[in-house]
């Protein structure tokens, strides 16, 4: 157990897919060779495959205390990092369109806003996926070269590339699959939850360039964080399957739509959007009463009154949304 | 109480002595590695030459490490047997190993470019993220000593040196001072591999040993996903 544990919840009622997020970490932390197919960030169409595909079906994490199997997922599973033949369309004057190779059978979003059906209506919604800082990480348990480690003063799991041999029991451990193999390297690697950012004061790039300024960051044991607030207090915000035993630290507002069209009087969970069961499947059955305590909060809006939780979830500045804690740097150069 | 006293005694008297066994023995438990003295230059032999057929070889039995994770899956191919011949040629030990191995687990991976990656607009890719290559290793004691270190990587008292070769990647040397502890040096080693017939042959330069320095081998198959501990090990023969 850290000292600290620095965490963030994402509000999925104002995710609007956009991959902000996610060229934001690309650019800043896998540009590199190895790390074409790999996003430490990502999002992805619920329900839908999932990237990598069906991570959340294929096992890892914890039961009983025992790691769970986990077969490796496949660069298919990923969709390999094609390039565009420019060099021949623009610079050799071969009149060939600019296509994608290798021909893409799959990525990051492949399945984007394809969804489920709910009756006769269509439905989908965005999640976005960072590595989620276990209070209990399988994948450090899983690495018998320990290379990967919790850091004491913030709570923040990296891995060390000094220290990895690229045997890859941490992928097959993380039940997220949100470790990545970099076969040029010959190392894994994964979200550092941008801690040299956190340790100048500046927030995660993943946060900071969402447009849809649905991300909080802080310290979970912080009682001013909005972390805090949201998860500890409103409580309405739930972390993803938290059944597979890893407690992560990144949470979700789960997605209460309103009922659907000319059921205005009932109540979201009398007349669901979105399949109730599904909710129950990625956030377990606390959410009833996440989404339960958000409506509540909504009504009580409506009438005139005022939410401290609605209030808190628009995050208006920068002040509201995130609260990042520099001191807490161990080493400093 | 007394009774419990001598029981608690016995039993850590049996541990420390299982411990110490298991950790050093006073002698190489394998055979003794006989060798044969070439005029031949080092490097002309290391790259394959008929002259190795001349040598005998050694036939080593190896074992199969136990599962070492709940999580892997059970290893399911045949224990290979192999085969080790050992010459002093131009001041240095060059070991060959031969092993059957029907399926080639090797790739060839992209030379990585002396410019940085910042400054190229393509990067190279990663192939594949869930293959393993076969490889090779020859562990020695880093410093001689009356007792030959844990065959697992060595001990803080007995550090090992691990000439490893992997299919994909090349030679490497590494350095262990115990389980766990096996880090790159950095440095290199001259090798030569061939996979053919379903077969590698595979040839190490070490540097000139003393007769009597242990030596363990290893072997790993890609195929069955096999790295880190998941491998074919020999216990220690004595290089004459």
């Amino acid at each position: 157990m850290s000292k600290h544990q620095y965490a963030m919840v994402m509000d999925l009622n104002k995710c609007l897919g956009c991959q902000t997020c996610t060229i934001a970490c690309k650019k800043l932390w896998t540009d590199r060779d190895g790390t074409g197919y790999m996003y430490w960030n990502n999002v992805e169409t619920r329900p839908g495959m999932g990237y990598p595909r069906q991570w959340d079906r294929i096992g890892g994490g914890w039961k009983n205390g025992q790691l769970q199997p986990s077969p490796l997922p496949t660069m298919d599973d990923y969709g390999h990092a094609w390039e565009f033949n420019y060099e021949q369309r623009l610079y050799e004057g071969k009149k060939k369109p600019v296509m994608p190779s290798p021909a893409p059978t799959s990525g990051v979003n492949w399945d984007e806003d394809v969804g489920g059906m709910n009756g006769e209506e269509n439905y989908y919604f965005y999640l976005p996926r960072i590595c989620n800082h276990c209070t209990y990480p399988a994948c450090l348990e899983a690495c018998p070269r320990k290379a990967i480690y919790k850091r004491d003063e913030d709570g923040i799991v990296v891995l060390d590339q000094e220290r990895c041999q690229g045997y890859r029991y941490c992928i097959k451990a993380c039940p997220y699959k949100k470790i990545y193999y970099n076969e040029v390297a010959g190392k894994s690697e994964k979200c550092i939850f941008c801690y040299p950012r956190l340790e100048k004061g500046e927030v995660n790039a993943c946060v900071a360039q969402c447009p849809g300024r649905l991300r909080f960051v802080g310290l979970l044991d912080d009682p001013e964080s909005p972390v805090h607030k949201l998860v500890l207090v409103h409580r309405a915000a739930l972390p993803l399957f938290p059944e597979r035993g890893t407690q992560p630290n990144v949470f979700y507002v789960p997605p209460f739509n309103p009922p659907k069209r000319g059921n205005y009087d009932k109540s979201i969970l009398e007349d669901s959007r979105l399949p109730l069961d599904y909710l129950i499947y990625l956030f377990g059955s606390e959410v009833r009463d996440v989404i339960t305590r958000l409506e509540a909060e909504l009504k009580a809006a409506q009438r005139g009154g005022r939410s401290e939780l609605l209030q808190l979830l628009i995050g208006r500045d920068a002040a509201t949304r995130y609260r990042i804690h520099p001191e807490l740097v161990q080493i400093k150069l | 109480m007394r009774t419990n006293r001598v029981t608690l005694l016995l039993v850590v008297v049996l541990v420390t002595s299982t411990i110490a066994s298991a950790q050093a023995s006073k002698a190489p438990a394998g055979q003794t590695l006989n060798t044969t003295s070439l005029s031949a230059a080092a490097d002309v032999l290391l790259n394959g030459s008929a002259v190795w057929d001349q040598v005998p070889a050694h036939r080593i039995s190896l074992n199969r490490t136990p599962p070492l994770y709940d999580t892997d899956e059970p290893a399911s191919l045949e224990i290979p047997v192999l085969d080790v011949r050992v010459v002093r040629a131009s001041g240095k030990v060059l070991v060959q190993m031969s092993w059957a191995d029907p399926t080639h687990d090797s790739a060839s991976l992209p030379e990585v470019p002396n410019t940085p990656p910042e400054t190229r607009f393509l990067k190279l890719p990663t192939e594949a993220d869930d293959r393993f290559f076969d490889a090779a290793a020859v562990m020695l004691p880093t410093k001689p000593r009356a007792v030959t270190p844990s065959l697992q990587m060595g001990d803080t008292d007995d550090p090992v040196r691990i000439y490893y070769w992997n299919a994909a990647r090349g030679p490497m040397l590494m350095e262990a001072a115990g389980r766990g502890t096996t880090r790159r040096t950095g440095a290199s080693f001259a090798a030569h591999a061939a996979h053919e017939k379903g077969r590698w042959t595979v040839a190490f330069a070490l540097p000139d040993l003393p007769a009597g320095t242990p030596l363990a081998f290893a072997l790993w198959n890609g195929s069955q996903k096999d790295r880190d501990g998941r491998k074919y090990f020999s216990v220690w023969q004595a290089l004459q």
